[in-house]
């Protein structure tokens, strides 16, 4: 039975917005903070409010925050009883996680064995259709030769989509919608599967047009307890690339919400979970049909939006259940009250194909008012650098209802000036003014289909 | 080198109509450089074999000047995050001190990194001018370890 006293020093694995969010969750409950930084990072906001900063590599991502040995090293020296991964880098790397537990470091997050289930997308989905969730129509298992995927993709008929097995983020992907494309995208998917994830599995889904992407927020504590903070609508994607989220799904209504939540809490019992994590599924509005299509073992860059409408502060309890304690509250307690959206601002050129946008800030003002939230790590003088995502800030609002939502994401986004870079707020702005993302009219092809119609993209 | 040298350095530069002269002597290399005004003079800080001395050599009436000798420095910068360590063990003598000569591919020290003791090897050839972290204490990427004056 492990102690239950609370963590007195925590290392934040990671950097910009969400170390700033976890050291301000640590500060908030009397924990100190060690941030690492890249060379690149001397003059980041994680660092200096950190209470102690340790630099550990260059620029390069795996020179730094995903250099293992130099993040332990670095706990080592401040003497830390555990480390928060953030998400991306370290986050999902069950060999990491081992490492710390070896070293006698509590990592901050699911198991190494609740990773290494859910990062083979195979094997997750095996496990979760046998907990008794809807899974997409699709291959057993991986696909072996060209004759093996015709036969399965005539088996759950076309359309059909290639995916890499050990992969994620809309890479090795590929819609087919005849045998001809079926057989030639089957080698450009394996050789970018490998490319990106060092493994060349594929496997073949049903393809289904205009999906919704709807997922669920979950934690568990070390004791058995799961509680779901019901669901995320992330509809708003560019190539793969969550734009905008919200809360509740404006197509999920009550009867729904409860068959998804029973469904996810089954999910997660059968599978031992602890910490928090997201379940994904495909939304057929046509048949209002859920399918099952992966989970992530992290805390994401949308818990903001949770937040918003439950009350619940996500990263505190990541940190209290890391720490052996019951979660305080029951499902029952659990209540999505108004809407919440989250634009992600991009240091992007939404004029130009979204081509990255680094540089020097030199002129911000940031928006405020009630029922307005701003995740950012930036400042006046800031050197956005060009080594890592071009994510600069979250901008997240809550109404009493969708329609309030939106009108004060107008203004908040209205009010927000960064300069010189290039942001994706005017391009957010044209989405609240969009009479089809006002109805709530929105599959995964939205973005797309808008892009087209200015004429942006072909 | 003394006021006395200096004066007579002077004097040798007057009599044979020198603007510049520059003389080095041990480890000391002092210029002096005639203007249309007379001998500029300044302060200047002479850094010798292992120590740092300052010399006020503003001759008052002949405006000698000494000018500061400046040796090139270079910093050996951690490769890597963990804890300094000057010698192999604690009964062991350090691998270095000041005053000592390292050669490339020299271990200098140790950094101990997840329970492995990385031996650290200088890539250049120098004498040690100062160690400026203590033994045992932690250290970051590129933090600096030793002032080295390169031969």
């Amino acid at each position: 039975m492990r102690s239950l006293k609370m963590f007195s020093k925590i290392l934040i694995a990671n950097r910009g917005e969400i170390a700033l969010r976890i050291i301000r969750a640590c500060h908030e409950m009397g924990i100190r903070t060690v941030a690492v930084y890249s060379q690149a990072d001397r003059s980041s906001l994680h660092v200096r409010f950190a209470d102690e900063a340790i630099c550990i590599g260059q620029s390069s991502s795996s020179s730094s925050y995903l250099n293992i040995p130099a993040i332990i090293s670095a706990a080592e020296i401040t003497d830390v009883e555990a480390i928060h991964p953030g998400y991306g880098f370290l986050a999902e790397n069950a060999h990491f996680a081992e490492i710390c537990e070896s070293c006698k470091i509590t990592f901050i997050g699911p198991t190494p064995e609740n990773m290494r289930l859910m990062g083979d997308k195979m094997a997750a989905r095996t496990s979760m259709q046998k907990a008794g969730l809807p899974i997409v129509p699709g291959s057993r298992a991986v696909i072996k030769s060209k004759e093996e995927a015709l036969k399965t993709a005539k088996s759950i008929g076309y359309p059909v989509i290639i995916k890499a097995a050990a992969g994620g983020g809309g890479k090795g992907m590929r819609i087919c919608h005849n045998d001809l494309t079926l057989i030639s995208s089957l080698l450009t998917a394996q050789t970018e599967a490998e490319a990106n994830f060092g493994n060349s599995s594929v496997y073949i889904e049903k393809y289904i047009e205009r999906p919704r992407h709807i997922e669920v927020q979950i934690i568990a504590d070390r004791l058995g307890h799961v509680i779901q903070l019901g669901e995320r609508d992330c509809s708003i994607q560019r190539r793969h690339q969550k734009l905008l989220e919200e809360s509740p799904s404006p197509v999920v209504d009550s009867k729904m919400r409860r068959r998804l939540g029973e469904m996810v809490l089954k999910g997660i019992k059968s599978v031992n979970y602890l910490s928090a994590g997201t379940i994904e599924f495909l939304l057929d509005e046509k048949t209002g049909n859920f399918y099952f299509m992966e989970m992530n073992t992290r805390i994401q860059v949308e818990h903001p939006v949770t937040e918003m409408v439950t009350g619940i502060d996500l990263i505190k309890e990541q940190i209290r259940v890391a720490s052996g304690e019951k979660l305080k509250f029951s499902q029952e307690d659990i209540q999505i009250r108004g809407a919440a959206i989250e634009c992600r601002i991009n240091a992007e050129d939404p004029d130009n194909n979204f081509m990255p946008s680094p540089g020097k800030i030199e002129n911000l003002i940031l928006p405020g008012g009630p029922n307005v939230r701003v995740d950012t790590h930036i400042y006046a003088g800031y050197e956005v650098p060009p080594y890592y995502d071009s994510l600069v800030a979250k901008l997240i609002v809550r109404g009493n209802n969708r329609n309030e939502a939106i009108k004060t994401m107008r203004r908040a986004l209205s009010e927000f000036y960064i300069s010189p870079i290039k942001t994706t707020i005017p391009f957010h702005l044209k989405l609240m003014d969009n009479p089809l993302f006002k109805k709530g009219d929105i599959s995964t092809h939205f973005v797309q289909d808008l892009l087209v119609n200015e004429g942006k993209v072909e | 080198m003394n006021i006395k040298e200096i004066k007579e350095m002077i004097n040798l530069m007057n009599e044979n109509n020198l603007s510049e002269l520059e003389v080095e002597k041990d480890d000391m290399r002092i210029r002096l450089k005639k203007t249309a005004n007379g001998i500029e003079g300044f302060d200047g800080q002479v850094v010798l074999q292992g120590q740092t001395t300052g010399i006020g050599a503003k001759v008052q009436a002949s405006g000698a000047a000494v000018e500061k000798n400046e040796i090139k420095t270079v910093e050996i910068k951690s490769p890597m995050v963990g804890t300094f360590y000057r010698a192999p063990n604690p009964e062991a003598a350090a691998y270095v001190e000041v005053g000592s000569t390292i050669e490339p591919g020299q271990v200098i020290c140790i950094i101990e990194a997840m329970k492995l003791m990385n031996e650290i090897k200088s890539e250049i050839k120098g004498k040690i001018l100062e160690i400026l972290v203590d033994n045992a204490e932690p250290v970051e990427f590129g933090q600096p370890l030793f002032l080295i004056e390169p031969l």
